[in-house]
């Protein structure tokens, strides 16, 4: 309650937030527990905290997760950017930043530097994230070891007891089966040199940003009921073989808007015979390159 | 010399059933112990308790590591389940159960390197083709699913998935189990030459007198939990003294 209080001194001439919801839709108890399993994640950098998961006002696989751990962090100061897929225009995330503009009217940007929380379902933005800044990504299955062993008690010993072979059969299997490892997106890492994570569906392609990155990154698994973190500055290092090296990977092609030669690109189907163009997948990355030309 | 694995007075209960009671065992370097008795005697019981698949309730298991004597039942978790991927291996009468079978053949292979830390595909792919081959089974096979693979072959590659990080002691719960008998024959003949060319102290538990008179050293004969005779192989199976030996011995076929 104090926050919708603060809120309302702070902003009382502007429009109100809808009086119905408290402040970022949920209650304050819910997001004291959410909170603690956040700052237990990011002491125990890669750790799956589980948490009392709430039923949200969206079905599951749209991100409950990561609207759980955003409504926690959010303040009143707060600047909020969404993204999905790295776009700021598309329905999940044009969703989720009005759902917060109702429930707390907070000031929402597209501008990767001016928003204090971005929200992301598979992506990294391209644009250097700084000190300032919290991340945080929607997860579907957070436990990397959930397609190579069911049983979910087994999992949490193999993660106590650093029992991590079996992930490289994975690898193994891939090489095997491929000639390289084909793991493209969710490719697994080691957080902090312990724990095994998954870094959730974003492109390999992103993983060397996760690593000593200076944001906090928060990890919200909704249906999954688990919360995991990786702290600012801290090693995070995609898992591969001495004599096949982790490859970040990239399609080799300029993004056809922007030109950008460095960008993850998406490949877009343009007409049917066939013809295909590239183009960046972080909107706002591309759109900022062409607005400085 | 000291014996590399030694259990002492070892007693496990299933509420007020006798899993098996004071039983004690010394394995000695490059040795193999026969366990025989009928159905529900407790050889399984007794082998999941010294292979960590068991709590047992009462006993004691010291395993000779390089000279240190570490006791089983008192260490960690983690200790224990390292010595288990690294000291100890286990091969499960249905190869099914000791085998990944959505993970190829060399997957299989490789996981106990793996676990232990090898992180080079090379050599890995290498140390695989060397054990396809100890085992008998044709390197062409090395990318196929478990699940395409015959009984016998089923069961030679569960022993090259166990034996490939070089583990010191071997448990074998009825691992001819379930083969027709010229297969059997082939792994009884497999698991003797491993015996020999590695060295290897083996724990095997079995209900066919045959396949322990050809495997093992030293036999423990079981009945309703407990020990009722032990000693050389061949001297219990050529002089039984215990009347459930006797009995168990007479009644062997004679083709």
């Amino acid at each position: 309650m104090n926050n919708v209080l603060k809120f309302k001194n702070k902003k009382a001439n502007v429009v109100a937030q809808d009086e119905i919801y408290n402040f970022a839709y949920l209650d304050e108890n819910t997001k004291r527990m959410i909170r603690r399993a956040l700052i237990k994640a990011l002491c125990i950098p890669g750790y799956q905290v589980p948490f009392s998961s709430r039923e949200m006002p969206m079905p599951y696989g749209w991100g409950t997760g990561g609207v759980q751990v955003t409504s926690s962090c959010l303040t009143t100061d707060d600047v909020l950017k969404v993204i999905d897929q790295g776009a700021d225009d598309t329905t999940n995330a044009v969703s989720i930043r009005n759902f917060f503009k109702k429930t707390a009217n907070i000031e929402t940007t597209e501008t990767t530097g001016d928003a204090s929380i971005i929200q992301t379902r598979h992506r990294i933005p391209e644009n250097q994230l700084n000190e300032k800044q919290i991340l945080v990504y929607q997860v579907p299955i957070p436990e990397p070891l959930a397609f190579l062993e069911p049983r979910y008690q087994e999992t949490k010993k193999m993660h106590a007891l650093s029992e991590y072979g079996i992930m490289h059969v994975k690898l193994y299997e891939d090489i095997t089966k491929n000639g390289h490892i084909e793991t493209a997106y969710a490719y697994p890492v080691k957080t902090n040199d312990r724990y095994i994570m998954d870094p959730s569906p974003i492109p390999k392609f992103d993983n060397p940003k996760m690593n000593n990155n200076p944001a906090i990154q928060l990890f919200g698994a909704g249906r999954e009921q688990r919360i995991y973190a990786i702290p600012p500055y801290t090693e995070v290092t995609s898992l591969d073989f001495e004599d096949y090296p982790f490859d970040p990977s990239k399609a080799p092609h300029k993004c056809s808007i922007c030109g950008s030669n460095d960008s993850f690109l998406d490949e877009i189907i343009t007409d049917d015979d066939g013809n295909r163009s590239f183009i960046c997948s972080d909107t706002n990355y591309c759109n900022q390159r062409m607005k400085d030309k | 010399m000291e014996p590399i694995l030694s259990v002492q007075n070892l007693n496990k209960y299933y509420g007020d059933q006798v899993g098996c009671k004071n039983m004690n065992m010394k394995l000695y370097p490059g040795e193999v112990v026969g366990v025989v008795g009928e159905s529900g005697s407790g050889k399984t019981t007794f082998i999941n308790s010294i292979s960590g698949n068991l709590n047992p309730d009462r006993g004691k298991i010291l395993i000779n590591k390089d000279n240190e004597i570490i006791n089983f039942l008192e260490i960690s978790e983690s200790l224990k389940r390292l010595l288990i991927r690294t000291e100890l291996a286990f091969v499960h009468q249905n190869p099914r159960d000791g085998l990944r079978l959505d993970v190829s053949a060399g997957g299989n292979i490789s996981e106990r390197l793996m676990s232990i830390g090898q992180r080079n595909y090379g050599n890995i792919r290498q140390t695989i083709f060397k054990w396809l081959d100890k085992v008998e089974i044709d390197k062409s096979r090395v990318d196929d699913f478990p699940r395409t693979f015959s009984g016998g072959m089923l069961q030679r590659l569960q022993i090259a998935k166990n034996l490939v990080t070089s583990p010191k002691i071997i448990f074998m719960d009825e691992p001819t189990g379930g083969l027709d008998v010229s297969v059997q024959a082939k792994i009884l003949d497999l698991l003797r030459k491993l015996v020999r060319e590695l060295h290897l102290s083996v724990v095997i538990v079995s209900h066919d007198l045959a396949v322990i008179r050809l495997l093992a050293d030293k036999i423990i004969v079981m009945k309703n939990g407990e020990a009722v005779e032990s000693g050389l192989c061949d001297q219990v199976l050529d002089d039984p003294q215990h009347s459930y030996t006797q009995l168990l011995v007479s009644s062997v076929l004679q083709v």
